[in-house]
């Protein structure tokens, strides 16, 4: 026992020791660089001519847009009434083609809006197709927390934000 | 005139000096001399002060400059370790500049164990006249590294998306900047929107997400060139591109199953091997730092949370891993791949959070109403996240021990930050 004792001590000591020989004769670290520094090339998107305006379906449909709670893509009472009328107005002018674009409000992450805010577009798109108008006459797209109507940070703002826009 | 001049230089000072706000900073700072680099004035002012902003912003520093010190001494012999003893000091930085021709600048710096009274770096760099910041960086990244023992992230570089208001018309900049918000660059101007930049893994290429077709559409730019292209061409939306750690593939969120979900592209061939298959939102998705394994956002137990793959395991069912609160989104790995940084909700507030994987409570890194986007610098020791302030975006950061920093303020909005990898 006492033996095992003094094999330890020792151990420990010369662990010790080396350790300070170590730090003593200890490396500098000696470095020399090069700053690098690349070149950057700016470019200009060149964004497409908004031609997908249908100004019949804007004239017809007046601008109809559908409100949603948050993190919700269900489809509440008055919306629904909203979206009869758009069916009827589509109805009535069978060549009317539209787009519907889901939005979100500011509050969560971009990519989660973009997401949430196809699948109002969708919910919307679904409605319609449910009442006889076909896909071929719709299409959908999200524009997220990207295109903000209300820029404000109290629930009316948010509630006009959380919308899907039909025209 | 005069007066009008003065004034815009004053201003132009206020709003490119970097706010330093740190509430609170490492509990146990290393406290270092700083002393002045010596050489021409005209370089070693903006060199001096570019040095210490970059090693306050660490959180790590307690620095000491010339007015605190009992002795400034410039060179070796000069130093009397005593005086910085009596003062608690750890270590002193001493260097010199030096304007070798019209072409070319260098700085030696050596850094000084007080206790040990011995050197225990000596360093030069070669740098160019008009690329001063950079060689500032490369300085504070050496001192930084000597005394942590951490690779610093000075040097790096940070992207991000601006807004302005221009004639009437929105003008979205995807934009390059120092890791100090400093020699902004813009790499993309577009009249719609742009969402989730990303850096390839060698820092020479940048993913991101534009709007400039009509739908949200990914394009992959070389940074040097300007070139790009959009990845995938197909009739849905595209988004939320996340490179994997080796650079060979690029995952993406796909709209065209009807519902948003996660696939992986082959960048070299084009496969897309898809990865979730769930009538709930699933997105965000980033790489574990060995690439093995995917984290996303998925909505599917009714608020937004974080899952897990493991793309080792064939047909590996996701995994979810956070179960405070409801709403726990855009997650990435911290690069020692010990926790998980991500967008936690906390009444009507949205923060940056942090969890390690051998807790079982989330620390929340930011108190504010709205922070969103955290990116982990490549050393994994800080955060760069947006946050809104009466109804303005900007950039601000914290390190995992608790500093806090923001970015120079400007017009327009700033945000969605990624940190660059090491570019030293």
């Amino acid at each position: 026992m006492i033996n095992l004792k003094n094999v330890l001590n020792k151990n420990f000591l010369g662990a010790f020791v080396f350790l300070i020989l170590l730090s003593s004769c200890s490396s500098m670290n000696v470095t020399e660089e090069s700053v690098y520094d690349g070149g950057i090339q700016t470019v200009e998107a060149s964004v497409k001519g908004n031609t997908s305006v249908n100004y019949e379906a804007k004239a017809i449909l007046a601008n109809a847009t559908v409100y949603f709670e948050f993190d919700s893509f269900k489809l509440s009472s008055k919306s629904i009434q909203t979206l009869r009328s758009a069916v009827t107005a589509m109805k009535e002018n069978s060549t009317i083609k539209i787009t519907i674009s889901g939005h979100a409000d500011e509050r969560g992450t971009r990519e989660y809006n973009l997401a949430l805010g196809q699948r109002r577009a969708d919910a919307v798109r679904d409605y319609l197709a449910v009442n006889g108008i076909g896909k071929s006459r719709v299409s959908v797209k999200s524009y997220g927390e990207e295109r903000l109507i209300a820029e404000g940070s109290d629930e009316l703002s948010h509630s006009k934000n959380r919308r899907a826009e039909i025209n | 005139m005069k007066i009008f001049l003065s004034l815009l230089f004053f201003t132009q000072v206020i709003f490119s000096e970097l706010v330093l706000e740190i509430t609170k900073g490492s509990e146990d700072p290393y406290s270092i001399a700083l002393i002045e680099f010596s050489g021409s004035k005209k370089i070693t002012n903006e060199i001096n002060s570019i040095i210490n902003t970059d090693l306050m912003r660490t959180g790590e520093f307690k620095i000491f400059r010339e007015s605190q010190l009992l002795s400034t001494p410039t060179n070796e012999e000069d130093i009397k370790f005593e005086d910085f003893k009596l003062l608690g000091i750890d270590f002193i930085i001493i260097g010199s500049l030096t304007n070798e021709d019209k072409f070319n600048v260098s700085a030696s710096y050596q850094v000084f164990n007080v206790q040990k009274e011995t050197k225990i770096r000596t360093s030069k760099v070669f740098g160019i006249p008009n690329k001063l910041r950079q060689l500032a960086h490369y300085i504070s990244d050496g001192i930084y590294e000597e005394i942590t023992g951490l690779k610093g992230v000075a040097s790096t570089k940070l992207l991000y998306v601006t807004e302005n208001m221009n004639d009437d018309k929105t003008i979205f900049n995807l934009v390059v900047a120092d890791s100090d918000g400093s020699n902004e660059q813009i790499l993309l101007k577009s009249s719609e929107p742009i969402i989730s930049p990303s850096w390839s893994p060698d820092s020479k290429k940048v993913a991101y997400v534009s709007f400039e077709t009509g739908m949200a559409k990914v394009f992959i730019q070389t940074i040097a060139t300007g070139k790009r292209k959009m990845v995938l061409e197909n009739s849905s939306q595209i988004s939320s591109p996340s490179w994997s750690p080796n650079g060979k593939f690029l995952s993406l969120t796909l709209y065209q199953d009807g519902n948003a979900e996660i696939y992986i592209l082959d960048l070299k061939n084009q496969n897309l091997t898809r990865l979730t298959n769930h009538y709930a939102i699933d997105t965000e998705s980033s790489w574990s730092p060995n690439g093995s394994k995917i984290m996303f956002t998925s909505g599917r137990s009714g608020s937004p949370q974080l899952y897990e793959i493991n793309l080792r395991k064939f047909s590996s069912k996701p995994k979810r891993i956070t179960f405070e609160g409801n709403y726990n989104a855009k997650g990435s790995y911290l690069s020692s791949g010990e926790g998980i940084v991500f967008v936690h909700r906390v009444e009507n507030n949205f923060q940056i959070a942090l969890k390690y994987k051998n807790e079982s409570f989330i620390r929340p890194l930011t108190n504010s109403k709205l922070d969103e986007s955290p990116s982990i610098s490549p050393n994994g020791n800080v955060i760069i996240y947006a946050i809104t302030e009466n109804g303005m975006s900007m950039l601000s950061g914290v390190t995992l021990s608790g500093a806090k920093f923001r970015l120079p303020a400007r017009t327009g909005e700033v945000r969605e930050p990624s940190w660059s990898g090491f570019l030293r």
